[in-house]
């Protein structure tokens, strides 16, 4: 039965209900029983209506008094045992009554019978995301931005309230409750066709692996965005086939490797999360000398494998975590306390290329980084921030490179949910050499400046309505139409078509090229140009002119009449 | 042996049983209706019809249908019988209405007891 709510309070209004029947059936039928005197001093009995009647005003408390004659003794007496029996009998059944209403269970079905109705209300695409902190709340920012609905699952009320006191454009469907139970999943619409993704980014990674576990056996089309450090839960994560694993250590350190041999492949990487612009200082890490590392946990080790790769020199700093007995003995490991001048010294911070500060310690990272600087005023900074609200902290404080968990988080999730094209752009450029990614990065900056913005267009009806059906009628479309200039066709526009998709497949930087129908293409341009890119590839009179050079003839009845 | 299964048992078994002896008699002669009959018909069947809420099953809704069809019948009953002695109606046709209504309520209880009795006999402890 769907009305639980409804069944829970009849439940609970059992006992009251039969105290009051009860009682009232006693005190009417006593009523009805005991003979009374009217006016003319002659015997009477009151009716049942008549008693029923006496009975509801004197339990309610209302009392109209004696009706329809005054009472005599023997009557007085019987109605002074019922006030006691009814009275109470109706006052514990108001107060059942509010109890239950006010119970918790109730609450709990009411918000999850109209949480179930606004899931079952979304016609859209959505996204369940489980669970409060801050990387959440901004991943379901973005998620707005693009028009993609959100599901928020909590099991603290506490910081369910949390949420709802955030300003939130969209009314979000948010439900109390467990990710890791299967009914839970199910209310937030797993089953769902427009389900397209769960984000689960817990800090307990045993509880990701179940939900990816159980995604896939209710739902295997549902992506996962699951979050995992540890290797063996990372592997048994990528096992369930529907998962990405998202590691922000292995993130960070897979950015220091790029760093130390390709650094403008990390500066377009930056680009595309817009967090940069192309202008900015390329992060290079000196590709030779020593490196110390405060902090050996689980980024530590990622970062260690990177060095290992690179043959450097490097030294690692923590005094919780011990490392193996050769690093030790090899001068690689110091199990002392970062925060002091002495470590450092000892750990060679005078001769040393590069400090990587990566403790959870926002002060203490601030605190090491000042004690660095007065040892050796040359040496590389890379340091790790961990709250939102240091930031103005550290954005003052002269610190190379500054990297955030957190922000890792939401943009590795996000990008890959809500913009999947610029995703693969973004797999894709990975993969490439510093000669390539320079190369684009000189030829942006040329053609659009320090901050291009990305486009994205598809050719079918909706988005480009011109160029679809010049396809339909069979005619070539080739993709410099698009970057053609609308004010003279002679000149070409700045755009910088990134990216085509076509079938599953990515073509990077195409040029003369043929389009086809459903093709998925990515620019690079500015505010300008896409709005011609815009207008070329959606209105029928500007794409003639593009592409044929001439203003197109719209025949005399169309003229006088309109476009259909 | 369980003590609710007694008391609701006895209940639903009462209901009819009383109901049935305010029912027995000819239509049209007063004299053998007790209106005392009436009341206690009621309210037992109104105790019956509350023991019968918070059982979910299917057999559980239909009970409480039933007994809910019982409940209006009576109901309609004294609402007639109230209304004509006040009005002074002293109308045969009025009267015989009070005694179809509880016929009715009779029938709703005798088919409730039958289910009750079906889903005892069904269980196998």
């Amino acid at each position: 039965m769907s009305d639980n709510a409804l069944w829970i309070i009849l439940q609970k209004l059992r006992l009251p209900l039969l105290v009051i029947i009860v009682t009232y059936s006693i005190a009417i039928l006593g009523m009805v029983l005991i003979p009374g005197l009217d006016d003319n001093g002659k015997v009477y009995h009151l009716t049942f209506f008549d008693a029923f009647y006496f009975v509801s005003y004197m339990a309610s408390t209302i009392g109209f008094g004696e009706s329809p004659y005054a009472f005599t003794y023997a009557q007085k007496l019987w109605v002074s045992i019922c006030i006691y029996l009814t009275v109470v009998g109706w006052f514990y059944g108001v107060g059942a009554l509010v109890s239950a209403v006010t119970d918790r269970t109730l609450k709990f079905e009411l918000m999850r019978s109209s949480f179930r109705k606004k899931v079952r209300d979304i016609k859209s695409d959505f996204v369940i995301v489980l669970g409060y902190s801050y990387v959440n709340s901004e991943i379901i920012k973005k998620f707005h931005d693009v028009d993609i609905e959100v599901v928020f699952i909590e099991k603290d009320e506490e910081k369910v309230n949390h949420f709802l006191l955030e300003e939130s454009s969209r009314d979000v469907p948010i439900m109390i409750g467990d990710g890791v139970i299967s009914e839970v999943l199910e209310d937030a619409g797993i089953r769902k066709r427009n389900c397209k993704a769960i984000v689960s980014l817990f800090k307990d990674e045993e509880k990701n692996l179940r939900i990816a576990i159980l995604t896939k056996f209710l739902n295997p089309k549902v992506k996962v965005m699951a979050k995992a450090t540890f290797d063996a839960t990372m592997k048994s994560i990528k096992d369930t086939d529907i998962a990405s694993v998202i590691n922000p250590f292995e993130v960070f350190a897979k950015r220091v490797d790029i760093s130390l041999t390709s650094p403008h492949v990390l500066l377009l990487e930056n680009w595309i999360y817009q967090n940069a612009d192309l202008n900015s200082k390329v992060c290079t890490l000196p590709p030779s000398g020593k490196y110390i590392v405060c902090g050996y946990g689980r980024l530590g080790k990622e970062l260690q494998r990177k060095f290992d790769k690179y043959n450097l020199e490097y030294v690692f700093i923590d005094e919780k975590r011990t490392a193996s007995r050769d690093m030790i003995h090899n001068h690689q490991f110091i199990h002392e306390n970062p925060d002091d001048k002495e470590t450092l010294l000892k750990a060679g911070i005078k001769e040393a290329s590069c400090l990587i500060i990566g403790t959870k310690n926002d002060i203490k990272n601030l605190s090491i980084m000042i004690t660095a600087k007065k040892l050796n005023p040359d040496i590389y900074l890379v340091s790790r921030e961990n709250t939102i609200q240091e930031i103005s902290i550290f954005k003052v404080a002269d610190i190379d490179w500054i990297f955030m968990i957190e922000r890792i988080l939401i943009n590795k999730t996000s990008l890959a949910l809500t913009k999947p094209l610029r995703h693969r752009l973004l797999m894709h450029i990975l993969k490439k050499d510093e000669v390539w990614a320079e190369t684009l990065v000189r030829l942006l900056l040329k053609r659009i400046g320090g901050n291009p913005i990305m486009m994205s267009l598809r050719i079918n009806e909706e988005e480009s309505y011109a160029i679809y059906h010049e396809i339909l009628e069979g005619k070539e479309v080739n993709i410099d139409v698009l970057r053609l200039s609308l004010s003279n066709r002679e000149e070409k526009n700045v755009a910088v078509p990134l990216m085509v998709h076509r079938d599953g497949e990515n073509i990077l930087l195409p040029r003369n090229m043929k389009l086809n129908i459903d093709d998925h293409l990515l620019f690079a341009c500015n505010a300008e140009t896409k709005e011609e890119i815009e207008l070329i590839s959606s209105n029928i009179y500007e794409f003639h002119y593009a592409k044929y050079g001439k203003e197109k003839e719209v025949p005399f009845l169309t003229r006088i009449f309109g476009h259909n | 042996m369980n003590l609710q299964k007694v008391i609701s048992g006895f209940f639903f078994i009462l209901a009819m049983t009383i109901n049935f002896g305010f029912f027995y008699g000819d239509i049209d002669r007063p004299e053998l209706h007790s209106v005392y009959e009436l009341f206690v018909a009621l309210v037992v069947s109104l105790i019956s019809t509350v023991l019968k809420i918070g059982d979910k099953t299917q057999m559980g809704a239909v009970l409480l249908a039933t007994s809910l069809v019982a409940d209006i019948q009576l109901i309609a009953a004294v609402t007639v019988w109230t209304v004509t002695e006040y009005l002074s109606i002293v109308n045969i046709e009025a009267f015989s209405a009070i005694i179809s209504l509880s016929g009715g309520a009779l029938l709703a209880n005798i088919t409730s007891v039958i289910l009750y009795i079906g889903e005892t006999l069904k269980s196998k402890r």
